[in-house]
């Protein structure tokens, strides 16, 4: 299938606060209640539509588990998006919030856009972390934030749309360098220019692209 | 981790030693040892260190072949072609040639024929090639070398003309890897190095693009294209992870630790071959001599699709992992062979089963497209498994996904326990859901929740049962009413509504709910074919509970019914079409108002009203029951009669007359009786009514009015007054005498008698003026009669005096002129007795039948059809009784018949009189000449036996009818005087005829014998000359007597 972009994001976070499950909600629009660990990182697609433009979303689902932790930081790399999710039911996984978000930080290319994901909010009698708590958070380091629940579907479609919005934006800005590979973004094949030598900037973009250069 | 959890429990592959019988280990007894391995075209192909090429078949037989001088390289061999590709060294240094060998032409010396042998150098320097890879095209190549360069080749790699290299990369790090890929639309190559992993697009020539996918690379032989049916991904692996990449980039990635050796990819598994620090395990099934010291290999078989492990060993150094005969092979450090032999699914399965690790056998049985069967057999087993651990929750789960193959009743009994209620509830669910539910089903289901909701207050679950749409759920809407009807009456009422089940939602309003309004609310909801049918059913119980409301709706249903919700303007009406109200046929309905003669009576009547058209019973029944409340009703008869009489006196309502008559008797509705009466024109019996009643002014009136057209009405009265009356008053009797003597209804014999015979107080004083004018009456006409008597005397005699004149007197015929010319007579001529006279010629000419005088002809012949007719009018008999009836006097009318010989036999008569005549036929013969004898004697039978003549000459063989002189003189009264005349005139015809054509025209020819017949002789003589007749016949003038 052909596409305008092709966005590469990464989801972090602790382990079992609902990363796979968010994904296969995103991707194959189902919820599997029971779902193996993940090990190493996990991989889906989707096609979304921003703007009238057919953008593809490659999604990493990494392991959660410390032990993989240096697999999924090779991942942070050459992705555009990053949902760090964590579990609204349990505080330790929005305590480790900062390690993740360091971990982020350092490793993936500065635009990276980071979206704050409080998951399971339909275990509404199990929260722990209050909503609050999650947009106080989001606000200080700059990240967009949203409640979901996999189960449900509640705002999965969102979560993964809005950052994708959010990474258009920063294209149509000419934050990112779309050439660059590394960033997470790739220009789809029939939108690539004749001559690589020339910036990028093409169709409607082409306007703002001159600022990248 | 998680993968090797599972390791240590199954294994989906027989590791089998020694199965070449050490066929290859004898191959590499020196020094020599095995360089590099491939496989495809049903050979395993190995290069040693000495520039031998071996080729292994299946049966492990070795065909062996020198391929270069001093070492084999790399080997490719490609999967569908016997093409095979070498690298190696002939000659010391670095010198890598390639050779491209056909496997299947030999030559003598059992050396496969070579391509090609070319020389593989990088831009001209000396390097040493690390990878190679030949697309199954035969058009592609790519060779990588240890400084990092990549060589395409495109075109015919069997012809080293057609074949164009190209150096694509110049770099660094060492190729450790390269795999072509193709999809629809593109080439790829992928390239793995020391430091990095790149894919090429090569699908066009000379415009490879390059896209790099890391940064991390791996070593030689940890590189592998998985292609999988879902996506191929080239994966690498590194000594944490196997990393995976698309064409796009960066792929999934499974954490597995240890230092990758070889990574080898077969149908749906990769293998990983692995150091392992850990000392050879003893395996039981490798060789007893392994020594246990040596730095073994761990072989791991991982799926990846189903993410785990399937196979897990430990075993002394690996050389090569070989895919072929659809199976795969390991050779190990000693060259002995190893065949690692996959287990079958259903071995498979039934190991995870043994381990109760039904979750992975279901996915692998799903990803081997195993059969549903068994795969329900798998959630089954599953189930069973869960069940007998405790977990019914999980286990229901499991026996839901086999619903439509695996019997629910065995599902079912296993959670009757009232324990597990909610799980059973959830398995009825998911079997409704599916569409697999029996009656039987739906009836437990809808227990479960009437139980649930009672013992746990859950009642939500019904609710929505019932609630959701038909293709959510399938069930028997029947089945599901009765269940719930007995739970919870409510619900089941919803049930019906929801499925617009009327019948059951009417009945179930009736019998639990006794609300009888809400049911007609309902029913007039319902379109007409429903409202009538659920009315006629129910309408019974219905008119007893709220017999307003019902009769109301009924009216509505009879006459112009819509549905209550209907638009008040239906489409058809706004398309244009005409809207045919509907209404109920009224009699189908009248039966449910038995008791309830008054509501009966208003639907009726509003019915009618409305104009619509009832057959005779409504109308009958309508009656009945008017009259039933004409009855009953105290207050307001006359409103309720006045009503009746209406109906009655309608003539648009068609009820039966004979029935309502009898309604009307039954309930002496009197009023209704005399109209009926009326209207039947039984006036007899309105008298007999009155009478009964006593009433003596009705009896007048009613005698009045209807006694022009029923005098005995007159008499019947009559008879009453003085039967049943003991008094009857005088007015009264006065007027019936007067009427009976005006018309004649009775003859004062019987009046009197009658007045007489009964013991009444009936006085002559009563009936003296009647009796006075009976008599005076009487006395005028004795007078009368008397005159007439006299004056038929005279006639009589008149009658008489001149038969004596024709039978003795002579008749001068004195005429002197022609009658026809009225010319002076001249001979000859023709006399009739009627004294005209005829020139013969005139005769002729004047006269067309021959017979009878001309002038005279018109007047007699008026007479004969006068007779004629008289003969037509047969039925005398008839006339008589008649006339007899009629009359009133039946006597006069008798003695009149009697005169006119009605009583006679006239057969006899007749037979007489034609004998007479007979006999003077004959005296006619001899003096026929003599016209006045003839006359004279003809004259004696009258013209009584003159007509009887008549009649015989036309209808020879009938008898003669009767006709007697009276009846001939009461029917001609006018002509009575001129009998006389038209005697006279009836002889002159009779003369012309018998003088004239007496032969011809025989008017007894049917009656005589012919030997008897005086005429016989005649016709035979009037071939004679002499006959005079003849002449006459025949108009000769000069042989005419007469002329």
């Amino acid at each position: 299938m052909s596409y305008a972009y092709l966005f590469k994001y990464i989801i972090i976070g602790d382990t079992g606060v609902g990363k796979s499950c968010l994904l296969l909600q995103f991707t194959d629009k189902r919820f599997q209640p029971v779902h193996d660990l993940t090990i190493g990182v996990e991989f889906g697609a989707r096609m979304i539509t921003i703007d009238s433009k057919q953008i593809k979303l490659q999604i990493w689902d990494t392991a959660g588990q410390e032990a993989f932790r240096s697999i999924t930081r090779s991942y942070y790399r050459g992705a555009a998006g990053a949902l760090l999710v964590y579990d609204i039911t349990r505080r330790e996984t929005f305590n480790h919030l900062t390690t993740w978000l360091d971990d982020a930080r350092q490793h993936s290319n500065s635009n990276m856009v980071i979206m704050l994901i409080g998951n399971k909010s339909d275990l509404e009698s199990r929260r722990e972390v209050k909503k609050e708590e999650g947009e106080a958070f989001a606000r200080e380091h700059g990240l967009v934030f949203m409640e979901t629940s996999a189960k449900t579907a509640a705002n999965v479609e969102e979560a993964f749309i809005n950052t994708a919005k959010e990474i258009y934006e920063k294209i149509q800005e000419g934050v990112f360098d779309i050439n660059n590979e590394a960033n997470g973004i790739k220009i789809g094949p029939q939108h690539s220019p004749t001559n690589p030598s020339l910036p990028g900037a093409t169709g409607s973009s082409g306007s703002q692209g001159g600022g990248c250069c | 981790m998680a993968f090797l959890e599972v390791v240590e429990k199954i294994s989906f592959f027989d590791l089998k030693t020694n199965i070449d019988n050490g066929n290859i280990a004898d191959l590499f007894k020196e020094d020599c040892k095995i360089n590099v391995t491939s496989s495809g075209n049903n050979h395993l192909v190995l290069g040693d260190s000495s520039g031998q090429v071996h080729l292994v078949t299946r049966s492990w037989s070795v065909h062996s072949f020198r391929a270069y001088e001093l070492c084999t390289d790399h080997l490719y061999q490609l999967k569908n072609s016997s093409l095979l590709v070498t690298i190696g060294q002939d000659e010391p240094g670095v010198n890598p040639l390639i050779k491209i060998w056909d496997t299947n032409r030999l030559d003598k010396n059992g050396t496969p024929h070579c391509f090609r042998v070319t020389r593989a150098l990088p831009g001209n320097r000396p390097v040493q090639v690390s990878a190679l890879c030949v697309h199954e095209n035969l058009q592609l190549m790519a060779l990588g070398f240890v400084d990092g360069s990549l060589m395409l080749y495109r075109g015919d790699i069997t012809r080293e003309r057609s074949s164009k290299q190209k150096l694509l990369r110049d770099a660094s790090s060492t190729v450790t890897g390269l795999a072509f890929k193709s999809t629809s639309s593109n080439i790829y190559l992928f390239l793995a190095t020391d430091s990095s992993v790149l894919v090429y697009n090569i699908t066009h020539k000379d415009k490879e693009e390059r896209i790099h996918l890391d940064n991390i690379g791996c070593a030689k032989r940890c590189c592998v294209l998985a292609e999988s049916i879902q996506e191929s991904h080239f994966m690498v692996g590194r000594n944490d992870a196997v990393y995976c990449y698309t064409t796009d980039g960066r792929g999934p990635c499974y954490a597995i630790d240890g230092e990758k050796v070889m990574l080898e990819w077969f149908r749906s598994y990769l293998i990983i071959i692995s150091k392992t620090n850990r000392p050879t395990a003893v395996n039981s099934v490798s060789n007893g001599n392994q020594s246990s010291g040596l730095q073994g290999d761990s072989i791991t078989v991982l799926d990846i699709h189903n993410k785990f492990i399937v196979f897990s060993a430990t075993m002394s150094r690996i050389k090569a992992v070989l895919n072929e005969f659809g199976s795969f092979y390991l050779i190990d450090e000693e060259n002995r062979v190893y065949h690692l032999d996959e287990k079958d699914l259903q071995s498979k399965l039934s190991l995870l089963f043994k381990k109760n690790l039904y979750d992975i056998a279901i996915r692998i049985a799903k990803s081997q497209q195993y059969d549903t069967e068994g795969l329900v057999d798998i959630f089954k087993q599953y189930g069973d498994h869960l069940c007998n651990k405790g977990d019914y929750t999980g286990a229901i789960e499991q026996y839901i996904k086999t619903i439509g193959k695996l019997e629910p009743s065995y599902v079912i009994r296993k959670f009757l326990d009232s324990q597990h209620i909610e799980k059973l509830t959830m398995y009825l669910q998911a079997l409704h859901k599916e569409r697999q539910a029996t009656e039987d089903h739906t009836t437990l289901l809808l227990n479960c929740y009437t139980k649930l909701s009672n013992t746990l207050g859950q009642n939500e679950g019904l609710k929505e049962f019932i609630l959701s749409k038909d293709s959510d759920l399938s069930y028997d809407v029947d089945v599901a009413i009765k269940v719930c009807r007995q739970g919870s009456p409510s619900e089941a009422l919803m049930l019906a509504k929801r499925h617009e089940k009327h019948d059951w939602y009417i009945k179930l309003l009736i019998e639990d709910h006794q609300k009888y309004c809400e049911v007609l609310e309902y029913i007039s909801s319902l379109n007409f074919e429903n409202a009538e049918t659920y009315m006629r059913k129910y309408g019974n119980i219905l008119i007893e509970k709220v017999p307003n409301e019902s009769t109301q709706f009924l009216k509505k249903l009879c006459t112009n019914y819509k549905p209550r919700d209907s638009m008040i303007i239906s489409e058809n009406a706004l398309t244009g079409n005409y809207d045919l109200p509907h209404h109920a046929e009224p009699e189908d309905f009248i039966h449910l108002f038995l008791n309830n003669s008054e509501r009966l009576v208003e639907f009726l009547e509003h019915v009618i009203e409305e104009g619509s058209i009832l057959t005779t019973p409504v109308y009958n029944t309508l009656l009945e029951h008017y009259l039933h409340v004409w009855t009953n009703s105290q207050n307001d008869r006359t409103k309720w009669s006045q009503k009746i009489l209406k109906l009655l006196q309608n003539p648009d309502i068609k009820y039966d007359k004979a029935q309502a008559l009898v309604v009307c008797h039954m309930h002496s509705f009197g009023e209704g009786i005399l109209y009926l009466y009326e209207e039947q024109k039984l006036y007899q019996q309105i008298l007999r009514h009155h009478i009964t009643k006593n009433d003596m002014n009705s009896i007048l009136a009613c005698c009045r009015r209807f006694g022009n057209q029923e005098p005995n009405l007159w008499v019947q009265a009559l008879w009453s007054c003085v039967r049943d009356t003991p008094n009857p008053p005088q007015a009264l009797l006065n007027e019936i005498l007067t009427v009976i003597a005006k018309e004649r209804l009775l003859s004062p014999q019987l009046v009197i008698d009658a007045l007489g015979s009964e013991n009444t107080d009936i006085t002559v004083g009563h009936i003296k003026s009647y009796i006075m004018n009976e008599l005076e009456q009487e006395q005028g006409k004795t007078a009368e009669i008397t005159g007439l008597i006299q004056n038929y005397r005279k006639d009589t005699d008149k009658l008489k005096k001149q038969l004596e004149t024709l039978k003795s007197g002579a008749i001068v015929i004195q005429g002197s002129r022609c009658a026809a010319c009225h010319h002076p007579l001249e001979l000859p001529t023709i006399h009739f007795l009627c004294q005209h006279s005829y020139h013969q010629h005139c005769f002729q000419s004047f006269c067309d039948e021959d017979q009878g005088c001309p002038a005279c002809q018109p007047e007699n012949k008026n007479l004969l059809e006068l007779l004629k007719a008289r003969e037509h009018n047969r039925d005398l008999n008839e006339t008589f009784h008649s006339q007899l009836e009629k009359a009133h006097d039946g006597y006069s009318v008798a003695a009149e018949y009697f005169g006119r010989g009605v009583f006679n036999s006239y057969k006899d008569i007749t037979n007489k009189a034609v004998k007479k005549l007979i006999e003077k036929k004959d005296e006619e013969e001899i003096s026929r000449t003599l016209i006045p004898k003839v006359e004279k004697e003809l004259r004696d039978y009258g013209y009584g036996a003159e007509a009887r003549l008549r009649q015989s000459e036309k209808k020879p063989s009938q008898i003669i009818p009767p006709i007697s002189e009276g009846k001939l003189r009461q029917q001609e009264t006018s002509r009575y005087g001129s009998s006389l005349k038209s005697n006279t005139n009836f002889d002159k015809k009779k003369d012309v005829y018998t003088s004239n054509i007496p032969g011809t025209l025989n008017p007894f020819e049917s009656d005589y014998d012919p030997s008897n017949n005086p005429f016989e002789n005649e016709q035979e003589e009037s071939e004679d000359d002499t006959n005079p007749f003849r002449d006459n016949y025949e108009c000769d003038k000069n042989l005419n007597p007469f002329s």
